[in-house]
């Protein structure tokens, strides 16, 4: 999308700025709670490959919505199934 | 390639509503069997689509906002608005069950032995774990507002601490609840008072539980830098949802808990 590149650069900018001042404030908790990967992972998702966001992230995104996909899938015809069953008259 | 000429955001084919609408049929028609039936594959394969669709969907915002920067002013003042919206219909979710309390409680019927709490009835003492109940809520809101300057001031260290002790505060709320519920005297069975109660602070409780989740995703979210001290809205909006959970307890406390005995 158009907007990418002038709001990543600002949020860049906003998360960049903020960010270092964060890490200046204090670097042992920084080192104890892990570092700042948001600059890496914001790279990652506004690579220009065409992937929608749900499968963004490649192979660990694509298994999740497929099994997602197979359990609502399932499950529907489990349902549609047991309901038409339960409509049945039930004989004495 | 084409820029968009406005600050909106036209978001990527998604198959999460579609996904959730079905997750909340199976979870519905899982229900019916297990109410009619005995059944509870259904309803558990309905549980498990829904969080998977929530975990999925929500993920997908953060990617968005945190990620992609798709979240311009403009696209958080829908936001707000949406949350705002929200909260309210769940204010009115919560007016339904005072109204019912209050139609139970102002004119005792007969059947009751004409008084409230009815005969028979030993309600709690609210001035034990109820009130302390009270004293915890009321701490972590003063706590979440902590976190939140704590943000705005970007001070790291103290923001987490503070939604830390917010999240261990509910949890708290949550085990006192538990316990109280397990020891009460009385149940949901025992007619309108053991209905009005059970289910109106059935529902808080669980609440109070989505809304220690929630800002324990924000915890998550702080610790790996999503914040910025000026913009952090999910943590507003789990902020928001707390307190909104904080006010039903009061008024479930003062109206059911204090007048009510």
């Amino acid at each position: 999308q158009g907007l990418k590149p002038v709001v990543s650069t600002e949020s860049s900018a906003l998360i960049f700025g903020t960010t270092t001042k964060l890490a200046s404030d204090l670097p042992a908790t920084d080192s104890f709670l892990g570092k700042n990967k948001v600059p890496d992972l914001q790279k990652l998702f506004q690579r220009t490959d065409g992937l929608p966001v749900h499968l963004k992230r490649g192979l660990p995104d694509k298994l999740l919505y497929r099994t997602t996909m197979a359990l609502t899938i399932g499950g529907t015809i489990y349902c549609l199934v047991a309901l038409y069953m339960a409509s049945q008259p039930r004989n004495q | 390639m084409a820029h968009q000429a406005h600050s909106y955001h036209m978001v990527d084919p998604s198959p999460w509503p579609l996904f959730g609408a079905t997750a909340a049929l199976l979870t519905t028609s899982g229900l019916i069997l297990w109410f009619h039936y005995n059944s509870s594959h259904l309803l558990a394969l309905g549980m498990l689509t829904t969080t998977l669709v929530m975990l999925q969907w929500w993920r997908d915002i953060v990617r968005e906002g945190t990620f992609q920067g798709h979240h311009t002013p403009t696209v958080q003042k829908g936001l707000r608005y949406g949350m705002i919206l929200f909260i309210t219909s769940e204010v009115f979710f919560f007016l339904g069950f005072f109204w019912a309390f209050f139609h139970s409680s102002l004119a005792p019927t007969p059947e009751l032995g004409g008084q409230w709490p009815p005969a028979g009835i030993k309600p709690l003492n609210p001035l034990e774990v109820p009130l302390l109940n009270t004293a915890i809520l009321l701490a972590s809101g003063i706590t979440v507002t902590w976190a939140h300057h704590s943000i705005t001031e970007a001070d790291r260290k103290q923001a987490i601490q503070a939604l830390t002790l917010t999240i261990l505060l509910g949890l708290y709320f949550t085990a006192l609840q538990a316990m109280e519920y397990h020891e009460a005297p009385f149940s949901i069975a025992d007619g309108v008072y053991g209905s009005t109660f059970f289910v109106a602070t059935g529902f808080h409780g669980l609440h109070v539980i989505i809304g220690s989740s929630f800002l324990l995703i924000c915890l998550l979210r702080l610790i790996k830098f999503h914040f910025t001290p000026s913009h952090h809205f999910g943590f507003e909006a789990a902020a928001w949802y707390w307190h909104f959970v904080d006010v039903v307890w009061l008024f479930l406390y003062m109206t059911i808990y204090w007048w009510g005995s």
